[in-house]
């Protein structure tokens, strides 16, 4: 167990110097100077120099791989050429509210795909199972800035039900900064009005972003209960008059829940890779709107640190869907 | 009212923490003086800094100036009027050899931090500008050559700053008004100095300026938390102000309509039509200095490099339709080099839409069938809030019917720029804000080629053009300076590579009970000036 952990790590690593590797290629593919593009229209030649001097731009290209190299075994992420900030700083500041986001999104594509798939199973080509399917047809096939300003006119702007965008209303004062995640530092300083608004304002950016996924999942979540319901040991499992909430989440569910776990995985990393739109249209302050940012300006250390970030997050989700299967499954083992 | 307010402080079990999550939506946040708080909203994606001696982008500017207070200032549109800042006065001297500007404090300035601002507090700002070569030092090294070691404290309460006589003492004097003009308190900043960066870090998240404002929190890409500035000599009217990122417009209207914001900015046109029916809000439109041009490039083996077909184009461009058309009228059309608001604007506008005209002079120039070249215009959003691929496929259409046949290539303005500046363009659709307010802001980058900004990037050596630009740079009579800039104008109008086609105005939604904005063309708003109606 411990040489496949240490096997899987060294993989993890690996990703993350190919990832290096090609997103350095392709920022030398574009033809932007990114000097010119930090500095505008009125720059002047000796500032365009003096940039390209500070932040190493005129050394050849392998040697700026190098140095980037080299810094990063040191854990530097390197400097961004727009805020002039480290790049880890700049992550640190942008990733929480993507994981608030990300991790509420995940929660509402449960909340909502887990039973749906379930009962539609167990309801097949009734109307149960009609509903869900068209639903997750419309939800999964609605563009999501569609779906978010039609959501922010209707329940904001036109009901009043839900608050508008952003992490908190600004006339709240917010609270310390602990976690970064609005709603979490909220509740730890104890500030209840801070706290329901930023619960408040998560419902919808946290819906919009994760109707796909929830789409996505009571398919996977349907069909997969579809396969198993029709098996031996469970209609052995029915014969013995079991109850069908002990049969369903007992026995159905447990082995339904293998490729569910794969498509879970795939769909989490997914959401903390960033929503550029939802992000955007809900100005929700995340690694999505960060990156576009610095890709229109080829700051290529902030577009750099926040793949490797994305893409280490993916191979430990994959490693974490991995271990899990172990412990659903007894017969998966790792050697 | 608050059901679960008894389990403040106290443990609360499972199924008390899910009827919180469930109400939560649906109760609004406690009611307070809204009339208190200014929540301002916007496209803010640009802040990057608000340390004043290196701050240079739209959003940080205006922030800044709320933050810090310079020597000396401009009030509203004004922009030929000094007025007293944090020096009550001021004189310039011819000296033998250098211009000398003394400066005299007003006594009882205090910074936000209590300490009382004075002589070398300005020296030292001074000094830190020209040491950290950031974004904006040039105003100060380039434009102004000031050097360091030529800004001295005489006294706790004069400064006197020595520049060299080539350059321009009324330039100076307008630069100072600019942020990186802005007095920082040096203790602070010394005090919080890691490895000689004068403060560098800690200032751009921090501030310690006299201001009506301090900085009280970033949240980066989220908002910006100002308050009033308790020893500020200016109070503001609304104790605290938010500067809330709205990047998309369509969510900027409805925050502004359900009054989540009070100021929206970056509305699109139809989206201020609908608020200008409304009698819950208004629309001001704010000048800017910005010019929208067409550039040709007059380099050798360039199609442009014949000044008959630049005169051609001047006939062939419809500014009045695509002022009044696409821009909704939310821009003035304008043809010389120095825009409306600063000294030396020239109002004339002698070419109109004659594409007869402008195929005569194709036919003159030996292009009876037409010329075909390419124009390259930004993806990005021009002057006036409209695409800039928009406004290049109306000029193309308007000189299509001269014989001017465009192929428009759109570009990532960073990329265009980097073509532009390497002079390997044939037409360009671009824009220009000068970067003090001063009317060398633009005289001396349009027409001195050896400046090598714009004249230099459009091939356009004219020597004439260069001396009157640098004499009325020079130039301290306002009269004679007004002439020489009246002469400048006429000549680059005539003969320059460039078509001006209109100076926008940027309109921003309030609410009506806000009172008091304003918006002036360098981009700085006196937020403390505003108030708020209950």
């Amino acid at each position: 167990m411990a040489a496949y952990l240490l096997q899987r790590l060294a993989y993890v690593l690996l990703v993350g110097l190919g990832i290096t590797a090609v997103t350095f290629l392709v920022s030398q593919v574009i033809p932007i100077d990114p000097a010119v593009a930090a500095l505008g229209e009125n720059a002047r030649e000796e500032q365009i120099q003096e940039f390209r001097r500070r932040y190493g731009l005129d050394e050849p290209l392998p040697v700026q791989y190098a140095i980037y190299l080299q810094r990063l075994f040191q854990l530097d992420l390197g400097r961004s050429l727009r805020t002039n900030r480290p790049v880890a700083e700049d992550l640190k500041e942008f990733f929480p509210a993507t994981l608030e986001l990300a991790l509420a999104a995940f929660l509402v594509a449960l909340a909502l795909g887990l039973p749906a798939g379930i009962w539609a199973a167990l309801r097949q080509n009734r109307p149960p199972d009609l509903t869900v399917r068209l639903l997750a047809l419309l939800l999964g096939s609605t563009p999501v800035f569609f779906l978010a300003i039609l959501l922010l006119d209707l329940l904001h702007r036109q009901l009043g039900l839900l608050p508008g965008p952003g992490r908190l209303d600004p006339f709240l004062f917010p609270p310390p900064r602990v976690t970064g995640m609005v709603s979490l530092d909220a509740l730890l300083a104890r500030d209840w009005p801070a706290f329901r608004d930023a619960l408040a304002r998560l419902i919808l950016p946290a819906f919009v972003l994760g109707a796909a996924s929830a789409a996505l999942l009571a398919r996977m979540v349907r069909a997969a209960m579809l396969d198993v319901l029709s098996q031996d040991y469970i209609r052995t499992a029915w014969a013995k008059g079991l109850s069908e909430r002990w049969v369903v989440l007992g026995h159905a569910l447990k082995n339904a829940s293998l490729p569910v776990l794969t498509l879970l995985g795939g769909l989490l990393g997914g959401l903390l890779s960033g929503a550029v739109l939802t992000e955007t249209i809900f100005s929700w302050p995340g690694l999505g709107r960060y990156v576009t940012q610095s890709a229109t300006s080829l700051d290529f250390p902030a577009v750099m640190g926040v793949t490797l970030l994305v893409g280490v997050i993916y191979s430990l989700l994959n490693l974490v869907v991995d271990l899990l299967y172990a412990l659903l499954d007894p017969r998966i083992r790792y050697a | 009212m608050y059901l679960y307010t008894k389990y403040e402080g106290g443990e609360a079990g499972m199924r008390h923490w899910l009827w919180i999550l469930v109400l939560s939506a649906f109760f609004p946040a406690l009611a307070q003086d809204r009339t208190q708080i200014l929540v301002y909203g916007g496209d803010f994606t640009d802040l990057i800094t608000l340390d004043p001696q290196i701050v240079y982008e739209f959003s940080g500017v205006m922030i800044a100036d709320n933050l810090y207070e310079t020597l000396v200032r401009f009030e509203g549109n004004d922009f030929s009027t000094l007025r007293p800042g944090l020096a009550e006065s001021w004189k310039v001297d011819r000296g033998t050899d250098a211009w000398i500007l003394t400066f005299k404090l007003r006594r009882g300035s205090r910074f936000s931090t209590g300490r009382e601002v004075t002589a070398k507090d300005v020296v030292f700002s001074f000094e830190r500008a020209l040491a950290l070569k950031g974004p904006s030092s040039f105003l100060f090294a380039n434009i102004a050559q000031l050097k360091p070691g030529a800004t001295r404290a005489l006294d706790p309460y004069t400064v006197e700053v020595r520049l060299p006589k080539t350059a321009s003492p009324q330039s100076f004097l307008a630069i100072l008004t600019f942020t990186i003009g802005g007095v920082v308190d040096s203790e602070e900043a010394q005090r919080n100095a890691k490895g000689g960066d004068f403060g560098r870090d800690f200032l751009s998240q921090n501030s310690a300026g006299s201001g009506p404002y301090r900085l009280v929190r970033w949240d980066r890409g989220s908002q910006v938390l100002l308050e009033a500035n308790p020893q500020a000599r200016v109070k503001p009217k609304i104790p605290r102000v938010i500067l809330r990122y709205i990047q998309e417009p369509a969510v900027l209207r409805t925050a502004l309509e359900s009054g989540e914001v009070d100021i929206a900015e970056g509305l699109t046109p139809e989206a201020l039509r609908a608020l200008t029916g409304n009698p819950r809000f208004k629309v001001v439109r704010a000048d800017t200095l910005r010019l929208q041009y067409l550039a040709v490039n007059m380099k050798e083996g360039s199609p442009f490099a014949n000044p008959k077909l630049w005169e051609a184009v001047r006939w062939a461009v419809n500014a009045d339709e695509l002022v009044q058309g696409l821009l909704q009228g939310n821009a003035t059309k304008i043809q010389t080099l120095i825009p409306k608001g600063l000294l030396g604007h020239n109002p004339t506008t002698p070419y109109k839409y004659d594409p007869d005209r402008a195929r005569r002079l194709l036919a003159e120039a030996g292009y009876a069938q037409g010329l075909e070249f390419e124009l390259l215009a930004s993806t990005g959003i021009c002057g006036g809030g409209v695409p800039c691929p928009d406004v290049a496929a109306k000029l193309q259409a308007d000189m299509a019917k001269a014989g001017l046949r465009a192929r428009i290539r759109t570009i990532a303005t960073a990329e265009l720029l980097n073509i532009y500046r390497a002079q390997n363009h044939q037409m360009v659709l671009a824009g220009w804000s000068p970067d003090f307010p001063d009317p060398d802001g633009n005289a001396t980058p349009w027409s001195d080629f050896d400046a090598r900004s714009l004249a230099w990037r459009n091939s356009y050596r004219d020597n004439v053009a260069a001396q009157l630009a640098r004499q009325a740079a020079l130039e301290t009579g306002v009269e004679k300076r007004r002439a020489l800039y009246r002469l400048l104008t006429e000549r680059v109008l005539r003969e320059g590579p460039y078509v001006v086609l209109y100076q926008p105005a940027q309109p921003i939604g309030l609410s009506v009970k806000v009172e008091g904005f304003l918006k002036n063309p360098m981009m700085s708003v006196p937020l403390w000036q505003v108030s708020k109606q209950p």
